[in-house]
This record gives C-alpha cells, structure tokens and sequence, in this order.
C-alpha cells in the first residue's frame, strides 16, 4: 500500500530508523560480547545478541510503517467523511 | 606531520583540572564551553526579560516572542497536544542550548560541547526523564506500562512485545544522543581534514600547496555554512523527536 503524504514528524522519525536499527544491532551484540567475555561461552552470546539486535531493529522497522500506515488510513478515513458531509 | 594527532587534538576534549586535597575537580575544554554558553544564555536571556526600552532590547524581546511561539506551535502542539504546554519551558531551553552549544563551536578557540557523547548523552538522559515523566504524570504507572503494548496484540504475544517496546524506548532515547554527536564530530571532522589537504598536499610540493589553498578554503567557507545549518537543523531535529516520543507516551495508541 502505498504511504503519503508524510509530514515533517514522519520525515523526522523515518531518518531515524535507519540510527534506532543501527544502534539496536550494535547495543545487543554488545551485550552479548560482553556476556561471553564473562562467561567464555564465545562467540555463541555475540552471535545471539547479534540476532536479537537484528530482531529488534526489524520490528521497529516494521512498527514505524504500520504506525504510518494506520496514521494515512485514519486520515483517508476523516477525509471521507468530510465528504459525506 | 602526523595528521591522526592533529584531528584528536582538534576533536577531543582537553583535561586541564586540578586535584584539591585529593579531590579532582575537572576542568575540560567541553566543560568550560558549556559553563560559558550557559552564563551567556542566563545573563542574556535574563536581560531580554527586564524588557529593556531600547531599539535592541524591544527587537530581541520580539524575536524571543516569536522563538516562543514558533517552539509551542511548530513543536510542542502538534506533537504533544495541550498537555505539552507545561512543558514548554524546557522545549525551549532545549532547542537555545543545544543550538547554541553547537554554534559555540565555530567561535575560535571554543569547542562543540556537543561533540561530545557524555554531554549528548546527559541531553538524551534529561529527555528521556521528561518521557518518564510524562507517561507517569499522565497515565500513572499501571497505564504507562499498558502504554508499551499496541492495541490488538493477542495475550500470548505480550510477553514478547513488552520487553521488545520497552528496549525500543531506550534505544530512541540512545539515538538521539547518538544522533547529535555524531553529527557535530563528523562536521568537525570534515573541517579540519579540509584545511589538514593544503599543509599534505604542501609538504610534497610547496607550489602544490599553494595551489590546494584556494579550492581547499573555498571548500572549508561551504562546510562552515553548512556547520551553521546542521547546528540549527540538529537542535530542531533533537527538540521536535523529544516532542514526538513524549507525545507518543502521552497519547497511547
């Protein structure tokens, strides 16, 4: 489906999801390389942190165009009714 | 010539505190950069506000009058609703402080505080209070967590999607510090990498030198324009996403 017309705060938040899915990647490998140095369980908690990071910046993602989605559709919606009116 | 130490010299933050009977007390080029902007904006701001009569003052009590409503009406209402009218105030210290933190930057002999993630992320941390503050102010404890699962979401996912919109909230709050740090570095980064090319280029050949100076000047007068408006662009860009995330804990779904 396609999304728009996008305003000046969907512009700002998509410029950010391409930082949210860096920083969720770099923030979970983190973790997980930072588990294995204490646990010697390496590289198995740097790769699991890795795929949750991955996980995580996927359904961000994939929220942020749902939330837009619902935000086109609800104004489509309103517009309608204007209409009908 | 070693080029790496004249960027870290550039870039980094300069330590030249003093220990007292044991305690240390830190005196940084960030930190004295921040002191000084926060004086200049105290003491200048306070001056607008006795409202002087003079053709300065009335002009400056204007443009603070239309800063005012341009932060309420561009920013804090269309994101936050009536409810962000009480916090108006920070909105705007927000948005003066980091602009002018960044700006200080372009001043010889000053530093961008903001260039540094300490402080970026001590900015980041306050918003991310203000976030708290406003799901619990607003929908108490019980409805601010309610907050993080979406409307819909089937009884057996919640325990998945809870954790994964609480992390989610943090890492907004990481990115942007993230986010302004790495602009206000990589802007410095470009410019005195500009002006490192003439003495490179100079040090081969001394007429080649000459000849980068030109094109390398012309470049660095672009990049310190384009400095000006990445201290504007950054300053909206970390008030209005601060109106947006406090927005979406205010009105949930």
């Amino acid at each position: 489906m396609a999304l728009g017309p996008f305003t000046k705060q969907d512009h700002v938040e998509i410029t950010t999801l391409g930082m949210e899915f860096a920083v969720s990647e770099i923030l979970c490998a983190g973790a997980g390389y930072w588990l294995d140095s204490h646990w010697g369980t390496a590289p198995w908690c740097l790769v699991a942190g890795a795929a949750a990071g991955f996980g995580l910046g996927l359904y961000q993602i994939i929220r942020a165009a749902g939330k837009m989605a619902r935000k086109d559709q609800n104004l489509k919606k309103a517009e309608q009714k204007d209409g009908c009116r | 010539m070693d080029v790496a130490e004249i960027i870290s010299h550039h870039i980094l933050d300069h330590d030249w505190g003093v220990t007292l009977s044991g305690f240390r007390i830190p005196v940084t080029t960030h930190t004295v950069t921040l002191l000084i902007v926060s004086l200049v904006l105290l003491l200048g701001l306070h001056w607008i506000s006795l409202g002087r009569q003079s053709r300065a003052g009335r002009l400056l009590t204007t443009l603070m009058e239309e800063y005012v409503s341009f932060i309420r009406d561009g920013i804090v209402l269309p994101n936050m609703g009536k409810e962000g009218k009480s916090f108006l105030p920070y909105f705007c210290t927000l948005f003066l402080f980091v602009l002018c933190s960044a700006l200080a930057g372009l001043i010889p002999n000053m530093k961008t505080a903001t260039a540094n993630i300490s402080v970026t992320a001590g900015l980041a941390l306050c918003s991310g209070g203000l976030i708290l503050y406003c799901g619990l102010k607003f929908h108490g404890i019980l409805g601010f967590l309610k907050g993080f699962i979406p409307s819909g979401t089937p009884g057996w996912l919640v325990p998945l999607i809870f954790p994964l919109e609480v992390v989610s909230m943090i890492i907004k709050v990481c990115v942007l510090a993230i986010r302004l740090f790495a602009n206000m570095l990589s802007g410095h980064m470009v410019l005195i990498c500009l002006l490192l090319i003439i003495f490179v280029v100079g040090q081969m050949h001394i007429a080649a030198g000459a000849g980068a100076l030109v094109p390398a000047m012309g470049l660095e007068l672009f990049m310190t324009c384009l400095e000006l408006l990445v201290a504007f662009l950054q300053a909206y860009v970390f008030t209005l996403l601060t109106s947006i995330f406090a927005g979406s804990v205010i009105h949930t779904h």
